[in-house]
């Protein structure tokens, strides 16, 4: 068995990665901070991070596939970075179990409003321990399975096709707007779990097309989000985005079948699929970051330890806004690593070579 | 010698040689049509008890100088035999050694069986889902050993087990390939629409009717409210009990002989689901429910298979019964999660879907004309990767 990731399965997880329970409210978010064809944001959003993809294409180059870990250690004392390890383990975990958390609280809206959010959220997290112990090999696999059980879900946005008015969409560009930098980044967050890639290089070897997976897994999940805000803007006035917070849990449920209605019920059962996934990504990142300090604990040892530490820190969030700001605070963090991180690396790498090259 | 005389032959003392005649002819079961596998076209005949015959219906089909046998014993205290069957330069030596090294690895008294010779030597002996395919079937067996697959079977069991498998594999049936391309193929997806009925029919009952009535139309509303207002229960409850109920017919009918069993069918399919209902002890809706799933699972091809696919249905009922269709998705998760990690001699069980081998499709998910089947499948990791060229 090859024991590196593939091309085609790499390009599912990262886009698994990605996707998320932001697109639920991505129309909302565009039509209050970008205004009038606000999903246009979508596309100069998904251009930044491909530029941020380019930063991780050169350390990529540069370090010649090594793991970040081992490029950091070559020349960054460990007493400066293993606090720094601990740091980013700590706010991946808590961001990871945030997520589900979050998932839990948009479900609360509509069912179970009086179970304990953290019985639920403990269900998620012993889903995603599940996949952790397991690898991330496995987890690879599994994405593509959790993959075909959602994608098709794309389907139904054919529904809307007789109450889509072009005329909604309107001839101006990002009126009515309110704050474009805010939006920007709250936008960006519905598009992080791309970095986490740059932790993947120690499992690519040529033919897993590491750059070209995440770049390709960008666009399907740009194109997933434009469509969907497109029809949006189609199907709602800009004023009615505004006002709804989850657009897209709405527009579910005015599908109506024969046997079923309400179907929002269902199909945002199957959003856990990529949620979980969101969680596994930043847990599995900070595992990876701790095993390098902790080199001689067992991973599923880690991956139980960090499961228990993160559910234990977003116990704190109570209600829904709480949880949001927590969100909103370790999103814009996760946004500074995700940019931060790569030029770091780059400025490391080059200061390598120059030293390689006076040696 | 001794081992010889053990296994049932003749020793013949001449001067200083000793000659082992094989007089061995102890009384068998003739070839019969299998229980278990029946098809509507094709050939009717099953393997038998016999090593010896088995052998000799496959050599019957594959009359190839490459196929190649491996004998081993298995069992400290019966020392039964064991055959390993692959078609040199198709199948892949590392499966064929793997497959030797765990067998000579075992360390049990006696085998009765092939199913638990397989139990003994699987990936993962904890799953409720086998990883091994067993057949009782000739043709099925050649067609697995022309895919590259390597067999194995154990003297004194009618069962043939090919390795690796796919969880896929499980929902194929020889019968595919004898019918038209089209009927094939239409009858493989709906198999595997019958795998998400079983899974997931009564469950998504008992979530909707417990927790989301408001998904249920107007017009059907009606319905069901008056179905379910004499039921005492709550759904989870009325579920697990009429689940149970269908599991203990079939299990009764599967032990009875054939023509009590029938009886059995009738008095509990009609008598007990009739009376349940009028008793006010269930609904008639969840009668269809539960009715629908257990048809669905027996036409899944692969009887340990349906029997683990029941089993993982239960697990769901609980689940969508106590936390509705966030239950129900965690459900589908933890199970998909769980066949993710599964591996069938060290390969992937999700095989071709991940590893995703797009090729492969057409003989799984469909089955395609024969002209289009120009590879083996690409689990078995066959050094000679393209079949015989067939005209168009």
């Amino acid at each position: 068995m090859r024991n590196k990731l593939s091309f085609f399965h790499t390009t599912i997880m990262i886009y698994m990665f990605q996707s998320g329970v932001v697109i639920l409210s991505m129309p909302h978010i565009l039509a209050y901070y970008f205004g009038t064809n606000g999903w246009l944001a979508v596309i100069l959003i998904s251009l930044i991070v491909n530029v941020n993809i380019g930063f991780i294409f050169l350390v990529y180059r540069l370090g010649k596939g090594r793991s970040v870990f081992e490029i950091l250690e070559q020349s960054v004392s460990k007493v400066i970075l293993f606090p720094l390890y601990i740091a980013l383990a700590i706010l991946w975990t808590v961001l990871g179990s945030l997520v589900s958390k979050d998932y839990v609280h948009i479900f609360q809206l509509f069912s179970f409003p009086n179970t304990p959010p953290m019985l639920l959220t403990v269900l998620m997290g012993l889903l995603a321990l599940m996949l952790l112990v397991k690898g991330i090999f496995v987890i690879e696999r599994a994405a593509t399975i959790f993959f075909w059980l959602i994608i098709w879900m794309l389907l139904l946005l054919f529904a809307f096709s007789y109450d889509f008015e072009w005329v909604r969409l309107t001839p101006f560009v990002f009126k009515e707007g309110d704050n474009f930098l805010l939006g920007g980044l709250n936008l960006l967050k519905g598009f992080l779990g791309y970095e986490l890639s740059l932790f993947l290089f120690p499992y690519s070897d040529k033919r897993t097309k590491l750059i070209q997976a995440v770049i390709i897994a960008n666009v399907m999940i740009t194109l997933v989000y434009f469509i969907t805000c497109f029809i949006a803007y189609g199907f709602y006035s800009l004023n009615q985005l505004k006002g709804v917070l989850y657009p897209v849990i709405d527009m579910m449920s005015y599908i109506k079948f024969p046997f079923v209605q309400r179907v929002e019920n269902l199909f945002y059962g199957f959003f856990m699929f990529t949620n979980l996934f969101s969680t596994v990504a930043y847990v599995w990142a900070a595992k990876e970051a701790c095993q390098r300090v902790f080199k001689k604990v067992k991973p599923g040892i880690l991956a139980v330890v960090l499961i228990i530490i993160g559910f234990s820190a977003i116990a704190i969030p109570d209600v829904t806004g709480e949880v949001r700001e927590w969100l909103a605070f370790l999103g814009f963090f996760e946004i500074g690593v995700a940019f931060i991180l790569p030029v770091l690396l780059i400025l490391v790498l080059i200061t390598q070579r120059i030293m390689g090259g006076a040696r | 010698m001794i081992k010889g005389i053990l296994s049932g032959n003749v020793a013949l003392f001449h001067e200083s040689d000793t000659y082992i005649v094989d007089v061995y002819g102890p009384a068998a079961r003739a070839i019969e049509q299998s229980q278990t596998e029946t098809v509507i076209t094709g050939p009717h005949d099953a393997f038998t008890e016999q090593a010896n015959s088995n052998l000799s219906l496959i050599r019957e089909r594959l009359k190839s100088s490459h196929l190649k046998v491996i004998k081993l014993e298995v069992g400290e205290v019966a020392k039964s035999n064991a055959y390993i069957l692959y078609i040199k330069d198709i199948a892949n030596m590392d499966y064929v050694n793997e497959l030797a090294s765990r067998i000579k690895a075992m360390e049990i008294d006696t085998v009765y069986d092939t199913n638990m010779l397989i139990q003994c030597i699987d990936d993962n002996p904890s799953s409720i889902f086998p990883q091994f395919i067993s057949t009782e079937r000739p043709d099925t067996a050649v067609s697995k050993l022309s895919d590259g697959k390597v067999l194995c079977f154990l003297d004194g069991s009618p069962s043939i087990v090919s390795v690796p498998a796919s969880f896929f594999e499980f929902f194929t049936s020889s019968d595919d390939y004898y019918q038209r391309w089209a009927i094939g193929s239409a009858t493989r997806l709906l198999r595997l629409v019958a795998f998400i009925i079983t899974i997931t029919f009564t469950a998504v009952y008992v979530s909707i009717t417990t927790f989301h009535y408001e998904m249920i139309p107007e017009h059907l509303l009606l319905s069901l409210t008056e179905s379910r207002n004499r039921v005492p229960f709550p759904p989870l409850y009325e579920a697990l009990l009429m689940e149970t109920t269908i599991e203990l017919l079939r299990e009764a009918g599967a032990r009875l002989p054939t023509k009590i069993g029938q009886t059995i069918g009738i008095v509990g399919g009609i008598v007990i689901g009739q009376s349940a209902v009028q008793a006010g002890f269930t609904s008639n809706i969840l009668v269809i429910a539960v009715a629908s799933s257990a048809i669905a699972s027996f036409v899944v091809p692969n009887y340990v298979m349906s029997a683990s696919i029941r089993l993982v249905r239960f697990g769901l009922i609980i689940l969508a019964g106590l936390l509705g269709n966030f239950g129900l998705a965690a459900g589908i998760a933890a199970v998909v999660i769980h066949l993710s990690g599964l591996t069938s001699l060290g390969s992937s069980y999700l095989s071709p879907v991940a590893p995703f081998h797009s090729s492969d499709w057409k003989d799984v998910f469909i089955r395609a004309p024969f002209s289009l089947f120009t590879r083996r499948p690409s689990q078995s990791k066959s050094p000679n990767k393209i079949r015989n060229k067939m005209r168009k």
